[in-house]
């Protein structure tokens, strides 16, 4: 009897939460599936299901750039910043070296800076040496301020993996790169997808930087280029476009998760040590 | 195949602590050879720095007459078995055979021969394409040993390989590993805190304590003579019995009795001794007193333990005042336990006492300030003790 009480107690409570979450994304599809016309007829579904906006959105030549941009510029991103800092999080994880600590505190700054207070010096930097409106000009920052959570998630995945291991891969006759490349990272490989993911998200989701440091198609990313929809005319609101537009950049997001799901599921280490 | 040599190795960490001092002895090529000692007496780091994990902060390691000590480990062509396997968890037990001949850039032809070969003498070859964790502790055990000997190491290095497993299985592994080196006639050095291990499996055993080695020999020399007091309590379950002694005029005066010593004794006067003995060296004796080269004492029986073919006895002994602070420290409670193995058959209750005796010929001296086993240390032998020859 209490268990059951239990159960519903807290699959009632999952319930709530997914509602919750789900509604606002229910309304931008249902907003988007709108016909122009209907858009302020207030009704929670809608009563006429067309795909007049997203034919819009496409017709247009901004979106597509952007989109392209987009996947560009976060995959880029994302596999600069997971290399980088899989070197750095082994290195912390497993040598003793002068500075470890400052470089830990140092990262953990980094990553409380509030990216808006530096917009203005990079905007001006970027201008004169010929970054702004460039991939590369997105790249870096994003980079530089997905690494510490890069960092700090993977050092904890190494942390987790037996160093017996790279021992037994040196003795066996592997270099130290080796070791690493063989034996360290496949065994960290849902550390790895974690910090991936991560980092997508947050280069994919970017406004501030994108919209402050891009200027045409060259290097806007989608959620810089939504801000720029126009309505077809002066006097109506882009709001369907607006609303087709997030559905779309919404589902690659969905589509990498739901791909990597399965080997963020830890436990990938059973068996190598007796535990 | 060659020698392994170490010469006064030491190691110290960079905080100033040192876990090895002066290390030096050497290894046969194709000899079973343990290092033994408590927990944190340094023999896993001197292992770890014959394979290369860790450097050695002075002295030298010589292989063959070759000085390695700033080889990397994957040029050593040295084997190793860790505590925990540390097999590849992401590798069937093929790969994990293997992966030695793969980095070495052994022809896949061979490689699967070689894996072959070891995973039958490991009887792994019905297991080839598992993966670890669906493996026992004695399985992966074993899968470590074949991705140690795939490669034809000079040297296979095992460190505490059978802590993990339960007891049946370890006493089955200890005799196959003892069997699998006398077969591939390859230098074995193996780690180990088990004396059973030390003694059933080492050619030879060096006995470590707090970074010194203590005393190197067979297991039959490290059990009858062992060099000093640590040697002496640390080999034989359960140790040697200690008690402190003095030699007056002719006698040996033990606290609970005295015996007429060999003439070579004598020179032994006016110094603090303490005196070993093995639990099987007392017996209960027969007949009192018409025997003056042994002891003979009452001993209370405090517990017993019968185990079917052994019968051990603990007798606490009170230590006469003046003899008993002064010679040692592990005398200052004034009392002793003593430890005797009894044949099975004899009826012994606990709170009864017993009278036993102790020959002469069974006792090892001992300096009680060095430490060090006057058999070993003096020129002429204290004690002849025939059996011990």
């Amino acid at each position: 009897m209490q268990n059951r009480l239990e159960r519903i107690f807290w699959s009632g409570f999952g319930v709530i939460v997914i509602i919750y979450a789900l509604i606002p994304v229910v309304w931008i599809v249902s907003l988007s599936l709108k016909r122009p016309a209907d858009l302020n007829d207030q009704r929670f579904f809608p009563s006429f299901i067309s795909f007049d906006n997203y034919r819009a959105i496409f017709e247009d030549a901004q979106f597509p750039a952007a989109l392209w941009n987009s996947f560009g510029i976060a995959l880029i991103a994302t596999t600069l910043s997971i290399l980088l800092a899989m070197f750095a999080a082994y290195a912390i994880v497993r040598l003793a070296f002068p500075g470890k600590k400052l470089v830990l505190a140092g990262m953990l700054a980094i990553s409380m800076f509030p990216p808006v207070s530096i917009i203005g010096p990079l905007f001006n930097l970027w201008r004169s040496i010929g970054l702004f409106d460039t991939w590369t000009g997105l790249v870096l920052p994003y980079m530089t301020f997905t690494l510490p959570l890069a960092v700090w998630t993977l050092s904890a995945f190494f942390r987790e993996l037996p160093w017996d291991l790279d021992k037994a891969a040196r003795i066996d006759g592997a270099t130290p790169f080796q070791a690493f490349f063989h034996i360290i990272v496949p065994l960290a490989a849902p550390g790895v997808f974690t910090a991936a993911i991560l980092v997508f998200i947050f280069a994919w989701n970017d406004f501030l930087f994108s919209t402050s440091l891009t200027s045409t198609n060259a290097a806007r990313t989608v959620p810089a280029a939504i801000a720029f929809f126009t309505g077809s005319s002066q006097f109506e609101q882009p709001t369907g476009s607006i609303a087709a537009a997030s559905v779309v950049v919404t589902i690659p997001v969905i589509v990498v998760v739901l791909l990597f799901q399965r080997r963020i599921v830890a436990g990938l280490t059973a068996g190598a040590v007796k535990g | 195949m060659a020698e392994i040599a170490l010469d006064r190795v030491c190691k110290r960490f960079s905080d100033g602590t040192r876990v090895l001092n002066n290390a030096s002895f050497r290894i046969q090529d194709g000899e079973f050879f343990v290092l033994i000692g408590p927990s944190g007496c340094g023999k896993s780091t001197l292992l770890n720095m014959i394979v290369g994990l860790e450097d050695v902060s002075s002295g030298e390691i010589r292989l063959g007459g070759r000085v390695i000590n700033d080889l990397d480990p994957k040029d050593r062509n040295m084997a190793m078995v860790f505590q925990s396997y540390a097999i590849y968890p992401h590798m069937t037990v093929r790969e994990n055979i293997g992966f030695p001949l793969r980095l070495a850039g052994v022809p896949n032809a061979d490689l699967q021969r070689k894996v072959k070969e070891a995973a039958e003498l490991l009887e792994l070859s019905e297991l080839l394409e598992r993966k670890p964790a669906s493996l026992s502790g004695g399985q992966r055990q074993r899968v470590a040993m074949g991705r140690a000997l795939v490669r034809d190491p000079v040297a296979f290095l095992l460190d505490e390989p059978l802590s993990n497993l339960d007891a049946r299985l370890r006493v089955q592994m200890r005799t196959e590993i003892g069997r699998l080196q006398k077969r591939l006639g390859t230098t074995m050095i193996y780690v180990t805190h088990d004396q059973t291990e030390a003694m059933t499996l080492g050619d030879r055993v060096a006995v470590l304590n707090r970074g010194e080695v203590q005393q190197i020999g067979t297991p039959r020399q490290l059990y009858r003579t062992p060099a000093n007091l640590f040697v002496a309590g640390f080999i034989g379950a359960p140790g040697m019995n200690f008690v402190p002694a003095e030699v007056q005029a002719s006698k040996i005066v033990l606290p609970f009795g005295e015996a007429r010593l060999p003439e070579s004794g004598y020179a032994l006067s006016n110094r603090k001794l303490i005196a070993g003995f093995r639990p099987e060296a007392c017996s209960v004796s027969v007949m009192a007193g018409n025997d003056d080269s042994s002891v003979v004492f009452r001993a209370p029986i405090d517990v017993v333990e019968w185990l079917g073919a052994e019968l051990f006895v603990y007798s606490d002994i009170d230590l006469p005042r003046e003899a008993a602070t002064k010679s040692h420290d592990m005398f200052n409670k004034g009392r002793i336990t003593l430890i005797t193995r009894l044949d099975p058959s004899t009826q012994v209750r606990q709170g009864q006492s017993i009278t036993l005796q102790l020959h002469v010929r069974d006792l090892h001296l001992f300096d009680a300030e060095t430490g060090c086993n006057l058999a070993m240390t003096e020129k002429r032998l204290p004690l002849t003790s025939e059996k011990a020859r």
